[in-house]
C-alpha cells in the first residue's frame, strides 16, 4: 500500500513542468480552434445574416437556366392548305473575328459554297477589327447551319457560333405576296406588311418559358423546374387558290409589259360564294426578299388604289336599268352623234352620225351616249342606291390593309352632267375588289355577296371580323334583271356585234365589259390624257361559275380594254373552267337584237 | 377527500409491516438474454446498406435518365428541323413556278380551249383545239425591280448637235490630219505622256 502511494507521488513530481506544459499547448490549442470557429461564424453571419438573397442569386446564375421557349408562329396557306407562309427553324451563324482572323480565307471560302453568300463580304466580317461579333449568315435552315458549323470545327476552325434565328419562308416567292406581306429581318418590329400583320395576334400565339437547374450541361433531375408551355400561333387560311393566284399573276404581267403600262390587277371571284380565288397585283414583289422591290410595290393595288371604272360600270347602270322597269334590252334608244349635257358635250368612242341602237346594242357597242341618255330616266337618288345597293363606295373590308372605299359623289351635287358621266363609269371610283364584286352580283342572279379571302373567320388588328363565314347577302336586282343583263353582255363578246372578240371562248357563252376610262393625274387633279382600262366578265354566261376583272392601268400603246385587258380575262377563265372541269353548258348564245 | 388519506396510509404501515418488510427492492441478478444479436445486427446494416445503395442507384439512375432525355430531345430537335428543311424543299419542287418552267423548257404550251367528252353518249362539248406555241405565256420567274438606290439611272450625257460651221471645220481638220497623219498622231501620244 505504501510502495504504491510512493511511486505515484515519486511519478507526479517528475512530470509536474510536462504537465503545465500540456495544458499550456491544450489552452493555446483551444484559443486557436475558437479564433477559427469564430472567423467561421463571423462569415457564416455575413452569409446568412447580412446579405442572404444577393449570395442565393448568386448560386442560382451559376446553374439555373432561364429558356424561353418560343411559340411557333402559324401559317398561311391557300384554300386547299397548301403553304404560302411558313415558320422554318432556322439558326444564324456568328464569328468571333478575333479567333476567326487567321483563318479568314478558307472559312470563308467554305461558307460561301455551302450558304451561297458573298465570299468578300465574309471575308471582310471574319477580319474585322474590334470586334468580337459578326452576323455571318442569318437565317439558315437549321439543318444547314448545324452541318456547316461541324464540318469547319471537324478542320480545327474555331469562332464560328450559332444562335436561334427564326425563319419565314415564303415558299411560292411572289404568289399572293401583295397580300400576305411580309416580316421584316427585325424580329423586334414584328411583321410589317400584308395579313401577316393584320392577323399577326392570331399568327404570333404566345412565347412560353422555362426554368431549370444545369450541372454539367444536363439538367439536375430534383433541381427547381417550372415550365409554362408556348401557346402555338394558329394557321390563317385563305380563299386564295395558289395555282390560279400563279397563273393569273404571270397572265396579268406579260399584258402590263406588253401594253407598257403602268400597274395592272386582276380579280378572280367564285360566283356562287364570293370567295376571291386570285387577287393579282402587277408590279408586285418577292416576299423572300422584300427589301430588293420598291416600297410602292409591297402594297396590294386592287383594294388601295381607287381609279374611275370608266365603261364596265356600264353593265352596273343598264342591270338596274331594267330592274326598275325603265328599259328592256330591246328598248330603242336614237343615238345622236354628240350629247349635250349642261355646258359639256358627251361622245362615243368612236365617230358616228345619228345611229338606232336597242339597249343591248348601246351596251354591246359601249356608247357613252346611250347609256347616259337611258339613265335620264332615273333620279339621281335612284341610280346612287342602285350604285350602293352593288357595293361601291364602300369599304368591303376583305381583310387588306389600307383599302380606299372609293367615292360616289353625293347625288345632290351630281346635276345633269355629273349623272350622264357616273351612269357611264367616270366622275366615281371604285376599288377592284369593289367592281368585281358588283359585276358578281349579275353573274349571281343579281344577289351582292360579300367578297371574302379568309377561309373560316379571323380578326383583323382593327377588331373587324372578317372571312368567309361573315359573308352576308342582299339582292340588288331581280333575277330576271340580272338574266336579262347578262344577255346583253354576251353580245360584248361576240365575234360579229361585239367590241372585244379575243374575249370570246369558243365553245362557251361569255358575258363581258370592257372599260375605257379617263385618268385622274396626281399633279393636276384633272384628266391628263391617260386611261385605265378593265374588262369584267364571268362564264359560263347562262350558270355562272366564275367572275374575272382586270384592270390595267396607263397602257402607252392605244390600246382599249378590250384588247389589254380581254386576254387576259380570256386566258384566266379558260384556265379556270379547264381546271375545275366546268364544261359548256350547250345553251345557244343569245339572238337580242343590236340596232333597230 | 383529503382527510382520510393520512389515515388508510397509516392503517396500512401498521397492518401489512412484515410484508412491506418482504416486499423492498432488492438488486436482481443481471439476465442474460437470450436472443442471438448476430442476425438482428445483420438485419440492420443489410437494411443501411440496402438504403443508402438503392438511394445512390436510384440518384444514378435519375441522372442516366436525365441525360438520356437531354440527348432524346436534341434528337427531336434535329429530326424537327431536319423534317421542316425537306418539307421546304418539297415545296420548292411542287412550286408552279418551277413546274411551269420545266414543262417549257421540255417544249410544252398549255392547252387552248377547255372540251369534255360526256361518257354517258360520247359527245364531245367544247370546242377542241389544238395548242400551238403562241398560246404558250411568260412563265419565267419575276425579276426583281431594284428600288431606286440600289438601280441607279444611267448616266446620259447629252452632247449638243454640231453647227455646219463646226462639221464643215472639222471635215477640214480630217483632210489635214490625212495628209500628215503619222505626225498628228504623234503629236497625240506625246501630249498625253
Amino acid at each position: 500500500m505504501s510502495l504504491r502511494h510512493q511511486t505515484t507521488r515519486a511519478t507526479v513530481r517528475g512530470s509536474a513542468p510536462s504537465r503545465s506544459a500540456g495544458l499550456f499547448r491544450l489552452r493555446f490549442g483551444f484559443v486557436v480552434i475558437a479564433m477559427v470557429l469564430s472567423v467561421f461564424g463571423a462569415r457564416l453571419l455575413q452569409l446568412q445574416g447580412l446579405d442572404p438573397h444577393a449570395y442565393a442569386a448568386m448560386a442560382a446564375r451559376e446553374g439555373v437556366q432561364n429558356v424561353v421557349l418560343p411559340a411557333e408562329r402559324g401559317a398561311i396557306t391557300d384554300r386547299n392548305g397548301v403553304e404560302l407562309a411558313t415558320s422554318v427553324d432556322g439558326l444564324m451563324i456568328v464569328a468571333d473575328p478575333q479567333m476567326t482572323e487567321d483563318d479568314a480565307g478558307p472559312i470563308a471560302s467554305y461558307l460561301s459554297q455551302e450558304l451561297e453568300i458573298d465570299y468578300f463580304a465574309t471575308l471582310a466580317k471574319l477580319r474585322k477589327d474590334d470586334t468580337r461579333f459578326q452576323y455571318v449568315a442569318r437565317r439558315v435552315p437549321s439543318t444547314v447551319a448545324r452541318r456547316v458549323i461541324d464540318a469547319l470545327e471537324e478542320k480545327g476552325y474555331k469562332g464560328l457560333t450559332t444562335r436561334r434565328d427564326p425563319m419565314r419562308d415564303y415558299p411560292a416567292d411572289d404568289v399572293a405576296a401583295n397580300l400576305i406581306g411580309f416580316i421584316g429581318d427585325d424580329e423586334d418590329f414584328g411583321p410589317l406588311a400584308g395579313f401577316e400583320r393584320t392577323f399577326d395576334k392570331q399568327l404570333s400565339g404566345v412565347d412560353g418559358k422555362t426554368t431549370y437547374e444545369v450541372g454539367g450541361g444536363n439538367r439536375i433531375p430534383l433541381g427547381t423546374n417550372n415550365t409554362v408551355k408556348p401557346v402555338n400561333g394558329k394557321d390563317l387560311q385563305l380563299t386564295i387558290e395558289r395555282d390560279v393566284q400563279w397563273f393569273t399573276q404571270r397572265v396579268l404581267r406579260e399584258a402590263v409589259r406588253g401594253a407598257k403600262a403602268d400597274s395592272g390587277t386582276a380579280v378572280v371571284v367564285n360566283t356562287e360564294s364570293g370567295e376571291i380565288l386570285a387577287d393579282a397585283d402587277y408590279p408586285t414583289f418577292n416576299a423572300n426578299e422584300p427589301l430588293k422591290s420598291p416600297e410602292r410595290n409591297l402594297g396590294s393595288r386592287a383594294t388601295s388604289d381607287p381609279y374611275e371604272p370608266g365603261s364596265v360600270e356600264k353593265a352596273l347602270t343598264f342591270s338596274a336599268l331594267i330592274d326598275a322597269g325603265k328599259i328592256t334590252p330591246r328598248t330603242q334608244i336614237t343615238v345622236p352623234s354628240v350629247l349635250e349635257s349642261q355646258n359639256a358635250v358627251i361622245h362615243d368612242h368612236w365617230d358616228h352620225e345619228t345611229i338606232h341602237l336597242t339597249a343591248a346594242g348601246a351596251l354591246a357597242k359601249s356608247s357613252n351616249i346611250g347609256t347616259a341618255l337611258s339613265a335620264r330616266e332615273f333620279t339621281p337618288d335612284e341610280l346612287n342606291g342602285y350604285l350602293r345597293g352593288f357595293g361601291l363606295g364602300q369599304r368591303t373590308d376583305i381583310g387588306v390593309r389600307g383599302e380606299s372605299a372609293g367615292r360616289i359623289p353625293d347625288p345632290s351635287t351630281w346635276g345633269q352632267l355629273g349623272q350622264d358621266n357616273i351612269a357611264f363609269g367616270q366622275g366615281l371610283s371604285v376599288n377592284a375588289v369593289q367592281m368585281a364584286a358588283a359585276i358578281n352580283t349579275i353573274a349571281n342572279d343579281g344577289v351582292y355577296i360579300d367578297p371574302s379571302l379568309v377561309k373560316g373567320e379571323a380578326v383583323a388588328d382593327n377588331g373587324v371580323k372578317v372571312g368567309t363565314s361573315t359573308t352576308q347577302t342582299r339582292r340588288v336586282i331581280s333575277e330576271e334583271a340580272a338574266r336579262q343583263t347578262s344577255e346583253m353582255m354576251e353580245l360584248v363578246t361576240d365575234p360579229v356585234d361585239g367590241i372585244a372578240p379575243t374575249s370570246a371562248i369558243p365553245g362557251y357563252r361569255v358575258a363581258g365589259k370592257t372599260g375605257t376610262a379617263q385618268r385622274v393625274g396626281k399633279e393636276c387633279g384633272c384628266y391628263d390624257g391617260t386611261f385605265t382600262v378593265s374588262f369584267a366578265g364571268f362564264a359560263p354566261a347562262d350558270d355562272p361559275k366564275f367572275t374575272v376583272y382586270v384592270v390595267i392601268q396607263n397602257p402607252r400603246n392605244g390600246m382599249g380594254g378590250g384588247a389589254a385587258a380581254g386576254p387576259v380575262f380570256q386566258k384566266v377563265m379558260t384556265y379556270l373552267l379547264r381546271k375545275y372541269g366546268v364544261p359548256p353548258t350547250g345553251a345557244r348564245p343569245t339572238t337580242l337584237p343590236v340596232e333597230w | 377527500m383529503s382527510s382520510p388519506l393520512p389515515q388508510s396510509r397509516v392503517r396500512v404501515q401498521r397492518i401489512a409491516e412484515a410484508a412491506v418488510e418482504r416486499a423492498r427492492l432488492r438488486v436482481v441478478p443481471r439476465l442474460s438474454s437470450r436472443a442471438p444479436r448476430v442476425p438482428f445486427v445483420t438485419l440492420v446494416s443489410l437494411l443501411l446498406v440496402a438504403g443508402v445503395v438503392g438511394l445512390l442507384m436510384f440518384n444514378t439512375n435519375m441522372q442516366q435518365n436525365s441525360f438520356a432525355a437531354t440527348e432524346l430531345e436534341q434528337q427531336a430537335n434535329e429530326l424537327t428541323s431536319r423534317e421542316q428543311t425537306l418539307q421546304m424543299e418539297l415545296e420548292k419542287l411542287r412550286d408552279p413556278q418551277r413546274l411551269a418552267e420545266k414543262a417549257q423548257s421540255m417544249g410544252m404550251v398549255p392547252a387552248v380551249y377547255p372540251a369534255f367528252v360526256r361518257l354517258s353518249d360520247g359527245k364531245v362539248l367544247g370546242e377542241p383545239t389544238v395548242s400551238t406555241a403562241e398560246n404558250g405565256f411568260d412563265a419565267r420567274p419575276p425579276e426583281a425591280r431594284k428600288p431606286k438606290a440600289l438601280d441607279p439611272p444611267p448616266i446620259e450625257i447629252k452632247v449638243p448637235a454640231k453647227t455646219k460651221a463646226q462639221r464643215r471645220a472639222e471635215a477640214r481638220q480630217r483632210t489635214r490630219s490625212g495628209s500628215n497623219g503619222s505626225t498628228s498622231t504623234n503629236q497625240g501620244d506625246r501630249s498625253e505622256r
